[in-house]
């Protein structure tokens, strides 16, 4: 009868025990968003630079425009044929539809916002969420008179040689000190002259 | 009936009990797909890529260098060409494929300091930041605008016109007075010696009247 009692309190802990983990795996949420790619390869994808292209570039069948911005700069005016696609709204439900249908169809999605810096992160962010099909369009938007204007943008161009220029003002401080040697010219003298004064007409006798 | 039946399922319970373990330990072979999910979640990692925190003014790194606050490490994120070129005083440079290298980790990954990324604009200091944020590095911080606002803030800052509030003249003799700092010199700085000009006393001369001779009467 002991015996029996042990047993069953040895099945009555496992089984509790598996309810525990059953419990926990329906529990266990998957995350929404995985990361298909590392932080290495996303590295050497960054260095590649053939995810940039220019406004030439965009006239292809293939490609389909996500525009960034927020709904209100998108309604100021938009590139055409362009998605809206608010930055801080990527992650939901559906848009990460949006960019799974674009990779079935073989479509490649290309981002712009105001400037290309606007996208670089979102554009990193989705490559590392496996949206692999992803270029940046790297153009900044100015507005004239309520229309939209778009400018290919250099990135990550110098526009000046700092040390060189630096130099250059050094030189021009010391040019236009130098010369100005003040040559101290001597007082002119002035002699004044005594006018003779013409004497009253004195009465004669 | 039942107890038969039911002592006959008991004999096996350890035989059953072993199996669910063991396919529950099945289970942990997926497991490992998980583990490449390093770094923080692509929720948070997006909040954080979009929040301007991240951003330092040039101003406010121009303040830090010149109070010699110990408390940052410049980092620039260019080639070496460019870095041998110009670059911030006591920069390292890290070049962008090198970001990963094991000597690279040491600056980076670390909270003693304030690392601050650079580049010639935002771009590429923007995507190694948002590398090493996902791999939860502390205190990462990008200069805003890069070497290229440096330049036209603090290197070349552009007068203020006569229309302008008084603080964008504070502004302008503070980045000028920065600009001096980093070496550049002003025309007007080399300091011309004020001759003081000694103003020569006039003498006014009082003509003493002549005392005109007595003239002759009549």
């Amino acid at each position: 009868m002991k015996e029996l009692e042990k047993t069953r309190r040895i099945s009555i802990s496992a089984v509790l025990f598996i309810l525990v983990i059953i419990i926990a795996l329906l529990a266990y949420e998957r995350p929404k968003h995985i990361y298909a790619e590392n932080t290495a390869n996303t590295l050497n994808k960054l260095l590649t630079k053939d995810y940039l292209i220019n406004l030439s570039e965009i006239n292809n069948p293939d490609f389909v425009l996500i525009d960034i911005r927020n709904q209100y700069e998108f309604e100021k005016g938009h590139l055409d044929g362009a998605v809206n696609i608010y930055a801080p709204e990527l992650l939901n439900e559906n848009n990460s539809k949006v960019f799974k249908e674009l990779g079935e169809g073989n479509k490649t999605a290309v981002l712009y916002g105001n400037n290309p810096n606007e996208v670089n992160t979102p554009f990193i962010l989705l490559y590392q969420l496996g949206v692999t099909n992803i270029k940046i369009l790297s153009i900044d938007i100015s507005y004239s008179q309520n229309k939209l204007i778009t400018k290919n943008s250099n990135i990550e161009q110098s526009i000046v040689n700092v040390n060189a220029f630096i130099e250059e003002s050094r030189k021009k401080a010391s040019i236009t000190s130098k010369p100005k040697k003040e040559v101290i010219k001597p007082p002119k003298k002035i002699i004044p002259k005594k006018k003779k004064k013409k004497m009253p007409a004195e009465g004669g006798c | 009936m039942i107890n038969r039946s039911l002592a006959k399922v008991l004999s096996f319970r350890y035989k059953i009990l072993a199996l669910i373990f063991v396919v529950l330990a099945g289970g942990l072979v997926l497991l490992p797909k998980y583990e490449k999910h390093e770094g923080i979640s692509p929720e948070k990692l997006l909040s954080n890529a979009i929040s301007p925190e991240r951003y330092i003014s040039t101003d406010e790194l121009a303040h830090k260098i010149i109070n010699q606050d110990p408390s940052y490490l410049l980092i620039d994120v260019r080639d070496e060409v460019s870095f041998d070129e110009y670059t911030l005083p006591y920069a390292i440079n890290i070049p962008l494929e090198k970001l990963f290298d094991e000597d690279s980790e040491a600056y980076l990954n670390q909270d003693e300091f304030d690392v601050i990324l650079f580049s010639n604009d935002n771009f590429q200091a923007n995507q190694a930041w948002l590398l090493c944020n996902r791999l939860e590095y502390k205190n990462l911080r990008v200069l805003d605008g890069g070497m290229n606002t440096w330049f036209n803030t603090i290197i070349n800052p552009s007068t203020p016109k006569e229309n302008m509030p008084a603080e964008s003249f504070e502004l302008y003799t503070f980045r000028k007075a920065a600009s001096m700092y980093f070496g550049v010199a002003y025309p007007e700085q080399v300091k011309v010696k004020k001759v003081k000009k000694i103003i020569p006393k006039k003498v006014i001369a009082v003509k003493k009247k002549k005392k005109l001779p007595t003239e002759g009467g009549c």
